[in-house]
């Protein structure tokens, strides 16, 4: 019998693959300037109360990955205190593909939705 | 068990080995910047809260450096460089597979480096000599000093955006920011703490060879070029203008037309070699670039 909590953590690290870009895409999108990386994990802590979805840390390589696909851009700042910091923001072409996203969520949710209720 | 941000980036290079170098790169720049990010502001809210107490949960919330590890490598799986996509020829045969250089984004993007590395060679060069000449020179003033550390911040920078160059062409990852300046307290802390870095000396050294390199480079293409379009054309050049195209000291003479695919072959043949030569001088070029500008 395997522990459920490594089970769920899994299947939690599996949705989150995914759900990640979308909800990053989102945030910066609503952002009316450049956020760097913490002040983007500050937010999603707001929104996700006193349960976490996912490490902070697993935020960044999610980062990456949509600045390489174009969706995101970036640049560095010197900040006042510390390493200087990593500005993103979103691109046109993010914005299109957070449309199109935003309608696969909407379906696969409301598809989820029905399959757990059953009908 | 982690005492400090230095402790928590060890961990996690632990944790990385193995990895592509330019990942561990990036994630050891994210998770400093993160990490003193949250500890001055968890700081600022609770001054009572002990160093470690605060680091502690600074880090439950992050992530511990395996978790983090994990995440890295898990999105590094999903995207590989823009160029860099699997071929699987093994099957084909040995004329297909010497033709199939032509669809290879990766030898159209190595003879384009070549070229343009003599442009970005000459201004590697340019700058580091100056840069250096003016370092030294001024250091008998204070605001040399200045001058300096100015000096090894634009490398940093010119090293990310050959970096960028690399990975855009050659397909090899490079780290995709720049790592930090140490934390020196003073201007004259951050010079020392710069000038003990081998990876400011590598970098120095890499843009001193880049333009002879950038000539070579340059210099090949061309010739090639202009050697396998010359071959293809001549036949045809001939044909049209009526003019004996080879000439032997004064005496000219005309290309007999059972040579013209002759040409043909051996003009198309040079160029696909030079496809093929540019394609292994582009990855060697990655490998070497690799070496000197990102950090192991």
């Amino acid at each position: 019998m395997v522990d459920s909590s490594i089970l769920t953590r899994k299947f939690q690290k599996e949705m989150n693959a995914g759900i990640a870009s979308l909800v990053l895409l989102s945030v910066l999108h609503k952002s009316t300037e450049p956020m760097y990386g913490y002040q983007i994990a500050k937010l999603l802590e707001e929104y996700s109360g006193d349960t976490s979805f996912m490490k902070q840390g697993a935020l960044y390589p999610v980062l990456h990955s949509l600045q390489n696909s174009g969706l995101l851009e970036s640049k560095v700042e010197p900040s006042v205190s510390g390493p200087p910091r990593r500005y993103y923001e979103i691109t046109s072409e993010g914005r299109e593909t957070l449309i199109t996203w935003q309608g696969v969520w909407k379906q696969m949710k409301s598809f989820v939705d029905r399959a757990i209720k059953g009908g | 068990m982690i005492k400090s941000v230095e402790d928590y980036l060890d961990v996690l290079k632990t944790e990385l080995n193995g990895s592509d170098a330019a990942t561990i790169q990036d994630a050891l720049a994210d998770a400093e910047e993160h990490l003193r990010a949250a500890l001055a502001s968890l700081r600022e809210k609770q001054p009572e809260m002990s160093e470690e107490e605060a680091l502690n949960q600074v880090i439950e919330q992050y992530g511990s450096p395996d978790e983090t590890a994990s995440a890295y490598k898990e999105v590094e799986r999903r995207t590989l460089p823009s160029l860099a996509r699997e071929i699987s020829n093994q099957q084909d045969s040995a004329f297909k597979r010497f033709l199939s250089v032509y669809e290879d984004p990766k030898a159209w993007g190595a003879l384009l480096y070549m070229l343009i590395s003599l442009v970005t060679g000459i201004v590697y060069f340019t700058w580091v000599v100056t840069g250096l000449s003016l370092s030294l020179s001024l250091a008998i003033f204070i605001f040399g000093l200045l001058f300096a550390v100015f000096f090894i911040v634009s490398l940093r920078g010119l090293a990310l955006l050959e970096g960028r160059i690399v990975e855009g062409l050659l397909g090899v990852r490079m780290p995709r920011r720049s790592l930090f300046f140490q934390n020196g307290t003073t201007w004259f802390d951050r010079l020392k703490t710069n000038l003990t870095d081998k990876r400011v000396w590598l970098t120095l050294v890499y843009f001193f060879l880049q333009m002879p390199l950038g000539v070579i480079y340059f210099t090949l293409i061309v010739t090639l070029f202009s050697l396998s379009i010359a071959l293809m054309a001549a036949p045809l050049v001939q044909s049209i203008t009526d003019f004996p195209i080879i000439s032997i000291g004064i005496m000219r003479y005309y290309l007999p037309s059972w040579a013209t695919p002759l040409f043909l072959l051996v003009g198309f043949l040079i160029w696909t070699l030079t496809l093929h030569l540019g394609r292994l001088i582009g990855q060697l070029h990655g490998k070497y670039a690799k070496m000197f500008l990102v950090t192991d």
